[in-house]
């Protein structure tokens, strides 16, 4: 054969270094208009909510004046207080176990119900039961929260039905306090991990479960050899998603929790809202900041380890929490005891359909394989039902008291009556905090699905010296904990002077939910077979015709969830607004929870209802719309 | 006037891989040439470079006269049929077809529904307009996607590897199917294919490529009877080689030494005496009939002829032939195709095979 010609190495230039005027080579478009397209976005990832963050940490050296006021300084005060403190470094303790149980129990509870659904064959009770797990997701942790308050407080569900069956002498309280926030956590949180949970056991090939079953390997052993070390990223991810999110939750244990139960961002609201020390909230906010980021940290580099004893923990949590938290404080054995009480009243039923079911299991491992597998499949069908109970209940008892006649809360409602929307919708502050909260929402999907859909078109079709670094910030703003954004952004848009605006938490939902059209979208245009692109082109179509006849046709579906996402997580958002507000603007979230603190009027019940009827509309368009973007 | 021309097309990736190591080829107008190769040799790369989806490192790309290097793809006159057809998913059959022609803004509406009622026509799927891709079966699509291609009455069609993803019977319809619109348009044809067999049945030139370059480029029987190397000879058909040294070249005629047989075969090339070289024989050039009572050597040349001996070993039907594979006495394995229903060998039958000189073709190893 003939020898080669060594190629002429002359003109191999790299494409990225931007040299080449002529056409990328995919869409087609030319090589300078990459920056012209990711300015957008790294205007707002990077400059505007960087910013903030930086002043953030500026700000934790401040020094305070009481008062409100403070100066510009260089000093370690702030930290020093919050480091030596045993107050904050207990309550700091306190909000990482809150959060490592939550996540423990959610796995506990969600692995199973996450396996049945995905492995489950009627396609339309699958996709009613993940509507009701997302659609229950979106509602405003207020409103969830409330719907615990409902079910926990003293002559609430639980308690009138402890007694009516003569379980409790008489009626008792079962919040504030830690257990009655950990089943508020566990219940909020839940539907994370059966949906991350869900897609990776979904993803897992049902092919080899019967190669599995082929090669003589019983369910049990299928179970622990195929399906678990196979769906180990999804509770690796799942864990750690409900993890951070619990870490950053406000709501929930301001709500559900007592005054012992004070979170870090509980404190840090306090500080910034009611003390108005600015420096030190900024602080304890850097410190929030560092534990998330360690634990993300040891999360990337210790992966294999962690799997390892995420794996053990899973059951030896419950247990081996009693020795580690006993260490920490006084009240715990006394906690362990009263909460054991109350969680096992509302977790009761779960865990004892899943012990039943386990033990009939256990017994029948003697008995035909057909007989087995018909046992496990009822018992996995109640736990089931059970968990979907517990997912779905406290949302139907708030739709149940907002019909009710009385002028309180009472459970169950004695009649039907509509006095409580007429209420709402006769009130001006629900009526403007409703339009507040929904031309908020709208702008912020215009705002997050114009930062997340560019930098997502922008990496796609464009090399970037620095891509990763920008794909990093399209996701960066979803995984700080959003108190803290509340507080970055109130110190910004104060010195702006723009603090108290609707404009100012526009701009911070904007940026924050901009993760979710980014992912969507970045999805998306993958999904694209680039094929059609170069079709269209092949035909004469030029970019930009391209664009608007191929490419955004076939992303629209992307394009409008992400947008519908932002939507519904603004309208829902509270922490956030409510920091930015400054006592001047009201949306409906902020105005259930200063309505929270005078009592339970039922129009609060009103409200909420409003409230979900709408998310779950929009849910279902999204998910119409994308022909099930849940698989 | 010359329909495609490439003079030194070169294309470097990014990451410093050489796909296209300069190739020239001169395609006439309204000629079909085929590119085939093994994946990976160059052939798509080759294609695209064509249609302006990647932009050559060095040399040039000419369509219809004119110099296109620098266009994009929507500047240039090319219709392509894609190997999964990118049928426009979210577009009727009637879009689809209408859509080239649309975005050269030059046609009234009037003009472009009788066009694609007419391009339908000519694939034979008329009144389909209204369907969506998804409702028709892949041969459909395959021809809606030609029709689209072929709408905007571009200068070259460019068809990469457009019946792979057929069954083999639709394949071979479509074969015939797709020469036939191409003759009845007149359009200068460039179709990339791995398949050796679709590349000797449909094209005027075949370019066999390899490692980024053209091996040969001719016409198929020429490629096939004449292979000039020896990655041509084997990659298309069947063929017999035996690697070897010439001994002796003598009246054109060259002796090469092949381990442990000898064989002699017609020198066409510039071989010398000493030179490496590989002796080619096509399967079907064998005559065969019973084995001399002797036994023999292992081959034999007498009166302009190799000759063989050795036993059947395997034998398989193929329609209209039957391919018998041979262990020759010095242990070598060949392959021998016949006609059937003629003089039909068993397996285990001890055999002689002689070819002619003639018949055998030496190429540079």
């Amino acid at each position: 054969m003939a020898a080669e010609t060594p190629p002429s190495e002359a003109d191999a230039d790299d494409p990225g270094s931007g040299s080449e005027t002529v056409n990328s080579g995919r869409a087609g478009l030319k090589a300078n208009a990459k920056w012209y397209v990711v300015s957008y976005p790294l205007f707002w990832l990077g400059l505007i909510f960087l910013v903030p963050l930086a002043m953030l940490f500026a700000f934790s050296f401040y020094v305070n004046i009481p008062g409100g006021r403070y100066e510009m300084g260089l000093t370690l005060e702030n930290y020093a207080r919050f480091l030596t403190s045993e107050l904050y470094l207990g309550q700091l303790w306190l909000t990482i176990e809150i959060a490592l149980v939550t996540a423990a129990i959610s796995l506990l509870l969600g692995y199973p119900i996450a396996y049945y659904l995905a492995r489950m064959e009627r396609a339309w009770l699958r996709s009613l039961l993940l509507i009701t797990i997302i659609s229950s997701l979106w509602v405003t942790y207020v409103i969830r929260a409330y719907a615990w308050q409902v079910i926990l407080a003293s002559g609430g569900l639980l308690s009138s039905v402890g007694v009516s069956v003569g379980l409790l002498s008489e009626p008792q309280a079962f919040y504030p306090g830690y257990w009655g926030l950990i089943v508020g956590m566990v219940y909020v949180f839940l539907p994370f991990m059966i949906l991350t949970l869900y897609s990776s056991i979904r993803n897992i090939d049902g092919e080899l479960l019967e190669a599995s079953k082929n090669l003589g390997a019983g369910p049990v052993r299928t179970f622990r050899r195929v399906t678990l070390p196979l769906s180990k990223n999804g509770i690796m991810s799942g864990s750690a998603l409900v993890f951070i999110l619990a870490l950053g939750s406000y709501v929930l244990p301001r709500l559900l929790g007592s005054s012992a139960e004070r979170t870090l961002p509980v404190l840090i609201e306090q500080q910034i809202m009611s003390e108005a020390n600015y420096p030190f909230g900024a602080a304890m906010s850097i410190g929030l900041i560092v534990v998330v980021v360690a634990f993300l940290w040891v999360m990337v580099r210790f992966t294999n380890l962690t799997t390892g004893s995420l794996g053990g923990s899973e059951t030896a949590t419950p247990d081996g929490e009693s020795p580690s938290s006993a260490a920490q404080s006084t009240g715990v054995g006394g906690r362990l005891r009263s909460g054991f009480g109350s969680l096992a009243a509302a977790v009761g039923l779960t865990r004892a359909v899943a012990g039943v079911g386990s033990a009939v299991n256990a017994a029948v491992t003697v008995v035909n394989a057909e007989t087995r597998e018909r046992v496990l499949s009822i018992a996995s069908r109640a736990y089931a039902a059970a968990v979907m109970v517990f997912i779905a209940a406290p949302l139907a008892i708030i739709i149940a008291v907002s019909f009710t006649p009385e002028q309180f809360l009472t459970f169950p409602p004695g009649g039907f009556s509509m006095q409580w929307y007429v209420e709402f919708f006769t009130d001006p502050d629900w009526v403007l905090a409703l339009l507040n909260s929904l031309g908020i929402a709208g702008a912020v999907a215009v705002l997050s699905t114009t930062i997340g859909g560019s930098l997502a078109f922008a990496l796609d079709r464009f090399d970037y010296r620095w891509g990763t670094i920008f794909g990093t910030f399209g996701v960066l703003p979803i995984l700080v904990p959003p108190v803290i954004v509340g507080v970055a952004f109130l110190v910004f848009f104060l010195e702006l002077g723009l603090a108290g605006s609707r404009l100012s938490i526009i701009v911070a939902h904007g940026i924050f939910y901009a993760p979710f059209p980014f992912i969507l979208i970045s999805q998306g245009l993958r999904e694209i077979d680039r094929t059609y692109e170069e079709a269209a082109m092949n035909l004469g179509a030029s970019p930009g015709r391209t664009i608007r006849t191929i490419t955004y046709p076939l992303l629209r579906a992307n394009v409008v969830s992400g947008a519908l996402f932002a939507f519904i997580l603004s309208l829902n958002e509270y922490i956030i607004a409510w920091l930015l507000s400054l006592f001047l603007v009201d949306t409906i979230p902020i105005q259930i929870f200063n309505s929270l603190r005078y009592g339970y009027t039922p129009t609060i019940a009103a409200a909420s209802v409003v409230f979900i009827v709408l998310t779950v509309v929009v849910m279902s368009s999204i998910d119409r719309m994308s022909g099930g973007i849940w698989e | 006037m010359s329909g495609i021309t490439l003079e030194g097309v070169e294309k470097r990736y990014p990451g410093g891989v050489l796909a296209v190591k300069g190739v020239d080829i001169d395609i006439e107008s309204g000629e079909f040439v085929t590119l085939v190769g093994p994946s990976g040799c160059g052939k798509t790369t080759t294609l695209r470079t064509i249609a302006g989806f990647e932009q050559p490192t060095d040399g040039t790309v000419s369509i219809a006269d004119e110099v296109v290097t620098d266009l994009p793809p929507y500047e240039r006159d090319t219709g392509m049929v894609f190997q999964d057809f990118a049928l426009f998913p979210h577009m009727t059959i009637h879009d689809n077809v209408a859509y080239g022609m649309e975005a050269d803004g030059g046609y009234l509406d009037e003009e472009i529904d009788a066009r694609v009622a007419e391009m339908l026509e000519l694939v034979e799927l008329p009144g389909m307009g209204d369907r969506t891709p998804d409702q028709l079966s892949g041969g459909q699509q395959q021809r809606v996607a030609l029709a689209r291609a072929l709408a905007p009455k571009p200068q070259a069609l460019l068809l990469d590897e457009p019946l792979a993803s057929l069954d083999k019977k639709l394949r071979e319809q479509m074969q015939v199917e797709l020469r036939r619109i191409q003759q009845e348009v007149g359009i200068t044809t460039v179709f990339v294919t791995h398949n050796q067999e679709e590349a000797l049945t449909m094209s005027d030139r075949i370019a066999v490529m390899n490692d980024g370059r053209f091996e040969q480029v001719g016409p198929p029987g020429e490629v096939y009877d004449d292979p000039e190397t020896r990655f041509v000879a084997d990659f298309l058909g069947t063929a017999n080689i035996f690697d070897g040294t010439v001994e002796s070249v003598a009246d054109g005629v060259a002796t090469v030494e092949c381990g442990d047989t000898t064989l002699r075969a017609r020198n066409v090339g510039s071989v010398g005496a000493g030179d490496s070289a590989s002796v080619v024989i096509r399967p079907e050039r064998f005559d065969l009939e019973a084995a001399s009572t002797d036994g023999g050597t292992t081959a034999t040349a007498s009166e302009g002829a190799n000759v063989f001996e050795g036993t059947i070993t395997f034998r398989r039907h193929l329609g209209s032939s039957i391919e018998y594979h041979l262990e020759t006495l010095a242990g070598r394995e060949l392959v021998v195709v016949r006609r059937s229903g003629h003089d039909e060998r068993t397996a285990g039958d001890r055999v002689s095979v002689r070819v002619g000189v003639d018949d055998c073709r030496i190429v540079e190893a």
